[in-house]
């Protein structure tokens, strides 16, 4: 690379970096304010099967700092959530915050394993029939089968792939961890990367944006100039689409996490979250939303990055 | 970034081109195989209303448990209770479709308030629009959807007008960019100089001449993706509850015969799934290049 836009490039991490922070702020501030207003007393949950007196309750409440107002109790939980105290679960009695790091981190891999295994699939079908797309014969049932796979149910394809595992290659799928072999985490990761929904998006979006940069007039200069048309084309034609593509589809994919998860028992976030939500554990719900949050707004980040890389200049305004 | 180049010729007009020129082949047979999905859904009410269903889709026949397709009677075949599962698959288009209208219904028109200000409106107005709808698009909508969940209850109305507000940031979007683009054509200047008001050109000149199309796709769109999140959450235990039929709650309760091979009562309503969404999917695009003017190949 001949030129590194250092600057450029500090300057828009800063500059992210800034902008993701207030909106962690206002997305804190949003997983509040649905608590708050949610009905009944979070510490009736807290209390659940006993029949504490008024007295006894306001005790309680003295004890947990919650007389105070909205706002004061907003703020004394950032301040917590801050020092990465993200409260006890009300199911297991543990601090959120070191389980919260360990399910994320499963949830990261199956998500990020599951947008490889989409790109794997997508980027050849977008760049095929986009420099050889006007022969319908081919482009035409790629194109069906990228809209069938953005419409299969999720959780139908698992069970297939869960029934084929078992009764042709005699193994079962259902980990309970990261530990257990690399073909049992790959298996979840296939079913969510065919089958999160993304594929057709992802392969139109690349189409599109590369028959667009194909048209331009530098790559017709290139071309004519008997430079490589790829190495011209890749940067706006291939980067720059696939980080946008990366980086809007994180809660998509984040969200069919939930499912997989839930059906391969896999130990993430999503499966938490499906447990949480059962049991109404505001804790654990309220730190996965934030961490998913942070997992958006770190994909976006990396958007701007790149975009800023390739072209410093643009990244300007 | 989008680049915006504006194009001094007029765009061409298709409209002197017979029908089955004017617009590709496939775009029509997209459009007609959505209408045709769109039309099931009409058929389901007029069946349910008038009671018309070949079976009551409750009634549990213990005798005829698991029956394949094809038996007498029972065109799709029994469930593990014994329910028709073609009256299940028909009454499981209601569980999907109100819920999907509002969370459309939400999604629009606070995507239109939203992207009107942003686009027409610039700097102070644009800038906490753009902070609103990223700060919307921060969150995964499922996790958000969970997160309401255990703050209310599971119900699937709830459910919509989270997906609704969560839908606004992609109208608003797209709106504002269209009015960007509107923006720099004469004809708005025109109107401004004519000295129509603000909220004429908004309504008529904008909106309803320029941003049909969009909005009809986004609305075809989002019944799709709506059919999606109810059918996921239906089977994640959250959404329509049994008894009542959704195609969602189907598949969740055909899993454990679907791994003994009783594969059917899993798979007709994943089936349904599937055609119903890749009807209201290739409506929306079909319906874009039409609109839009754009061939697709």
């Amino acid at each position: 690379m001949k030129f590194m836009p250092l600057r450029a490039l500090a300057r828009t991490l800063l500059k992210e970096l800034g902008l993701a922070l207030l909106l962690l702020l206002g997305v804190s501030f949003v997983v509040f304010i649905i608590l708050y207003a949610a009905p009944g007393d979070p510490f009736s949950v807290l209390l659940e099967g006993q029949m504490p007196s008024e007295q006894a309750l306001a005790g309680i409440r003295v004890a947990l700092g919650a007389q105070q107002s909205w706002y004061g109790q907003y703020l004394s939980w950032l301040h917590n959530v801050l020092g990465g105290n993200f409260g006890t679960s009300v199911r297991t009695g543990m601090p959120v915050a070191g389980e919260l790091i360990h399910v994320s981190l499963n949830t990261l891999y199956l998500t990020l394993g599951s947008m490889l295994v989409t790109l794997f699939i997508a980027v050849p079908i977008a760049l095929y029939s986009s420099m050889r797309g006007h022969s319908v014969a081919i482009s035409w049932p790629l194109t069906m089968l990228g809209y069938v796979f953005s419409a299969l149910p999720v959780f139908w394809l698992a069970y297939i792939v869960i029934y084929v595992s078992v009764h042709g290659f005699g193994f079962f799928p259902l980990s309970s961890g990261m530990g257990d072999g690399w073909l049992y985490t790959l298996v979840p990761v296939l079913v969510l990367g065919l089958g999160s929904g993304t594929i057709s998006e992802v392969i139109r979006y690349l189409r599109e944006e590369m028959s667009r940069v194909m048209a331009e007039d530098y790559i017709r200069t290139a071309r004519a100039k008997g430079a490589s048309v790829w190495r011209h084309a890749f940067k706006e034609g291939l980067l720059l689409p696939v980080s946008e593509i990366f980086a809007a589809k994180i809660p998509f994919i984040l969200g069919g996490a939930v499912i997989v998860e839930q059906i391969f028992n896999w130990p993430g976030m999503g499966r938490m979250a499906w447990q949480a939500a059962q049991d109404r554990d505001f804790p654990v719900i309220m730190g996965i939303a934030l961490i998913a949050a942070i997992f958006v707004r770190l994909g976006s980040m990396i958007q701007r990055m790149v975009f800023t890389a390739v072209n410093p200049h643009g990244a300007r305004d | 970034m989008k680049k915006y180049v504006q194009t001094t010729a007029a765009v061409s007009n298709f409209s002197s081109l017979p029908l089955y020129q004017r617009f590709s082949i496939p775009d029509l047979l997209y459009v007609g195989y959505g209408l045709l999905i769109v039309g099931l859904v009409l058929v389901s009410y007029v069946l349910g209303a008038f009671n018309l269903l070949p079976h009551d889709p409750q009634q549990i026949n213990m005798e005829l448990l698991m029956a394949p397709p094809g038996t007498a009677g029972h065109l799709l075949g029994t469930d593990f209770m014994g329910r028709d599962i073609q009256s299940r698959l028909i009454l499981g288009i209601q569980a999907y479709f109100l819920p999907g209208l509002l969370a459309i219904f939400i999604a629009l028109s606070g995507g239109i308030v939203l992207g009107v200000l942003a686009g027409y409106r610039r700097g102070y107005t644009e800038t906490v629009i753009t902070y609103f709808t990223n700060l919307v698009d921060s969150f995964p909508r499922l996790v958000l959807i969970l997160l309401v969940i255990a703050a209310f209850k599971p119900d699937i109305y709830y459910i919509m007008m989270v997906m609704g507000v969560t839908g606004i940031p992609a109208v608003a979007n797209a709106i504002a960019g269209k009015i960007r683009v509107l923006a720099q054509k004469n004809f708005i200047e025109a109107a401004i100089a004519l000295g129509l008001r603000t909220r004429v050109i908004i309504l008529k000149h904008i909106l309803w001449y320029n941003c049909r199309a969009l909005l009809i796709i986004q609305a075809t769109l989002g019944m799709g993706e709506a059919i999606l999140l109810e059918t996921s959450l239906s089977y994640l235990g959250f959404g329509v509850q049994e008894p009542t039929p959704s195609w969602g709650n189907m598949v969740q309760s055909g899993a454990n015969y679907f791994m003994q091979g009783n594969f059917w009562p899993s798979t007709a309503p994943a089936l349904a799934i599937l055609f119903t969404i890749l009807g209201f999917n290739l409506l929306g695009d079909g319906l874009n290049n039409i609109l839009e003017g754009k061939r697709s190949r």
